[in-house]
């Protein structure tokens, strides 16, 4: 169902291989669809609920997702927005928000179960959810949240290596020895930080660049490869994203 | 003037102060403006009315008296969790019987809400060897069992069981003959949010929400409409007037909202026509369907604020004349209804039997896709 595929987690590849799914205005970047058990490991990971909560609101097949085709896949044209960037009340309105629909009437009928809830977001098709919170209002922020995180992950924008320039907020989340540091980046932002999140995709968008060797992109960082290592080490979602993206290329993973 | 908005000199004083256990407030049986004098003055004297009444204070506000042996309240958890694990297959209707999963979520909040220590060491027991350390919780040992057993065996409301529920950004308390505040009505705080942000006529007005209940929606409204905020929340119910109260001084509202006892309109006379806005849930559940509720519902919650009569719209329609009659021009309403052919009869109606009185119907969703609300304004 397309609910299980939006969960799958692509990555864009510099590659020019045909795909059989792939709409012919991609011209760039290929798809690659990560097996289920990355999919499932991050998906637990972001503490997802992979049901659909009792049928209907997520019934939609995909087709009406703009930059999403029915496997779900983000398919980037050359030049897509960097979603990060946006307010989270921008954010929010490229989503679709709901709550799982319950059989029957809801409303007074019903005492809330749970307060689960769902951010489609309608550019890439990506689908945070949030349940564990006992507010609607908290559940709708940490998926917002989650979306972020999700973005980050699974959103790759081109990056020239050739005349790389690394944005700040990339900077800002190198540990203090990368000698492409510069006074102006401030202290490290650990990976717990909201702000980790658009430095994390940075460093993913030049990792995928790199196609997935972490020596290539540790020296486009100035680090050395296990500072760059452990970096990736200390964020679940970063260092799983980036597992995948090295087996898709048939290389061992990072431990 | 219309003197509706009590100013209290301790506002500002009691923004920052614990709720207090005995408030009442209510109207005088006649009709001239309802007297609710400002109510940090009740405090000490309880209201002279009959109908006054006290609310609980719910678990999250009562002070950590009850020092526990952490061992005996880790046997309290595990027969907590137990009892919650064992419910699964309980019935055959699956819209009506306890889940598990939600039990256990509600468990973690049971325990959120009775233990004071931020981090609870309930959770980090494999920490161990601190057996002997007590913890302070806000209701004795004796009465956890008790309450959880409540919510296993009689089917008690999770929210009723600790007193509160989490609703917007704000905590509500709730009781026992007060509806517990549904996330589906969240929407109508932001419905008004969306219409005060882009017009700033509407923040300056009056706004009534009418069955307030626990108060959710009026305080709810009252922030998003910022300092200038003025609403007025009815209710029929004693109880709901003490509870709306209650919630409205927690949040140091009690400059911006007026809690007013009375049928629908009737403590509203001296608004007539003065209104920029109108907001209400009011019961719209056809009486037929009662005994087939939830039982959480239909065995705990007020049928008063559930039973909308023969097809749930009585007090709906009710609502669209009196719309006609308290809102200015230009004015906004928005009523909750049980959704689909309720929504488009209510539309109907205000567009047939309504002639000319309201323009801009629509009909809203809620999260779940649900024709849920009908707002408009009037011409
Ligand atoms: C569905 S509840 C809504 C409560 C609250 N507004 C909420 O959304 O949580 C309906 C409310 O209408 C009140 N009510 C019922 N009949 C009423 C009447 N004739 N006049 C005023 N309020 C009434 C009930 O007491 C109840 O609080």
């Amino acid at each position: 169902m397309a609910v299980a595929a939006l969960f799958r987690f692509p990555l864009l590849l510099r590659r020019s291989l045909p795909s059989p799914s792939s709409p012919s205005y991609v011209t760039y970047y290929r798809r690659t669809v990560l097996s289920d058990g990355f999919s499932y490991r991050l998906r637990s990971f972001l503490r997802y609920s992979s049901s659909d909560g009792g049928g209907g609101g997520g019934g939609s097949s995909g087709n009406d997702l703009g930059g999403a085709n029915d496997t779900g896949i983000v398919v980037s044209e050359v030049q897509i927005p960097n979603y990060l960037k946006f307010s989270d009340e921008e954010l929010m309105k490229q989503c679709k928000f709901e709550t799982f629909r319950v059989s029957g009437p809801g409303g007074q009928h019903r005492n809330k179960r749970d307060s689960a809830v769902r951010l489609k977001h309608l550019p890439t098709g990506i689908v945070a959810q949030a349940v564990e919170d006992r507010s609607q209002h908290k559940n709708r922020a940490s998926a917002l949240n989650r979306l972020r995180t999700l973005l980050a992950i699974k959103v790759r924008n081109k990056v020239d290596i050739d005349a790389y320039s690394p944005p700040p907020e990339l900077l800002q989340i190198l540990p203090p020895k990368s000698t492409i540091r510069t006074s102006s980046s401030g202290s490290q932002i650990g990976p717990n930080n909201a702000k980790f999140v658009p430095g994390m995709q940075a460093l993913l968008d030049v990792i995928s660049a790199c196609d997935g060797s972490i020596a290539d992109s540790a020296k486009l960082l100035g680090l050395s490869t296990g500072g760059l290592s452990r970096l990736i080490l200390s964020h679940d979602g970063l260092r799983m994203a980036v597992n995948s993206m090295r087996a898709a290329k048939g290389m061992k993973p990072l431990k | 003037m219309i003197r509706i908005f009590p100013s209290s000199r301790f506002t500002s004083l009691l923004s920052a102060a614990k709720p207090l256990r005995s408030f009442a407030c209510s109207s005088s049986p006649t009709r001239e403006p309802p007297q609710c004098a400002s109510f940090a003055e009740k405090k000490s004297s309880p209201a002279s009315n009959s109908l006054s009444f006290t609310p609980k204070t719910p678990l999250f506000l009562r002070p950590p008296l009850h020092a526990t042996p952490l061992s005996e309240v880790w046997k309290w958890h595990d027969w907590a969790k137990d009892l919650a694990s064992s419910v699964e297959d309980s019935s055959t209707n699956s819209e009506d019987s306890l889940d598990s999963v939600v039990l256990l979520r509600e468990l973690k909040w049971l325990i959120e809400d009775s233990i004071v220590d931020d981090d609870p060491v309930i959770h980090r027991r494999e920490i161990g060897d601190d057996c002997e350390k007590s913890v302070k919780l806000r209701a004795s040992l004796e009465e956890l069992y008790d309450l959880w057993r409540q919510r296993i065996e009689k089917r008690r409301p999770f929210q009723y069981v600790v007193g509160c529920e989490h609703w917007r950004d704000l905590v509500v308390c709730v009781e026992e003959g007060v509806l517990i505040p549904r996330p589906e009505t969240e929407l109508i705080v932001e419905m008004v949010e969306e219409l005060v942000t882009r017009d700033e006529w509407y923040k300056k007005g009056i706004w009534a929400d009418l069955g307030t209940g626990s108060g959710a929606i009026a305080i709810g409204v009252a922030k998003v409409l910022g300092s200038r905020g003025k609403v007025i929340a009815t209710d029929l119910s004693p109880v709901a007037i003490a509870v709306a109260g209650n919630n409205v001084q927690r949040y140091g509202l009690q400059g911006m909202v007026e809690v007013r006892e009375g049928s629908w309109f009737e403590p509203l006379k001296d608004v007539e026509g003065k209104l920029v806005g109108l907001v209400s849930n009011p019961p719209y559940i056809p009486s037929g369907d009662i005994p087939g509720l939830q039982a959480e519902v239909g065995r705990h919650e007020p049928k008063l604020a559930l039973d909308g009569g023969i097809d749930g719209t009585d007090s709906l329609l009710h609502l669209c004349h009196g719309a006609s009659r308290m809102l200015k021009r230009g004015g906004f309403f928005v009523f909750e209804t049980n959704g689909e052919k309720q929504s488009k009869m209510i539309v109907d109606y205000m567009t047939n039997d309504l002639k000319d009185t309201f323009s801009d119907l629509r009909i809203v969703s809620d999260f779940a896709g649900i024709d849920r609300f009908v707002s408009g304004f009037r011409l």
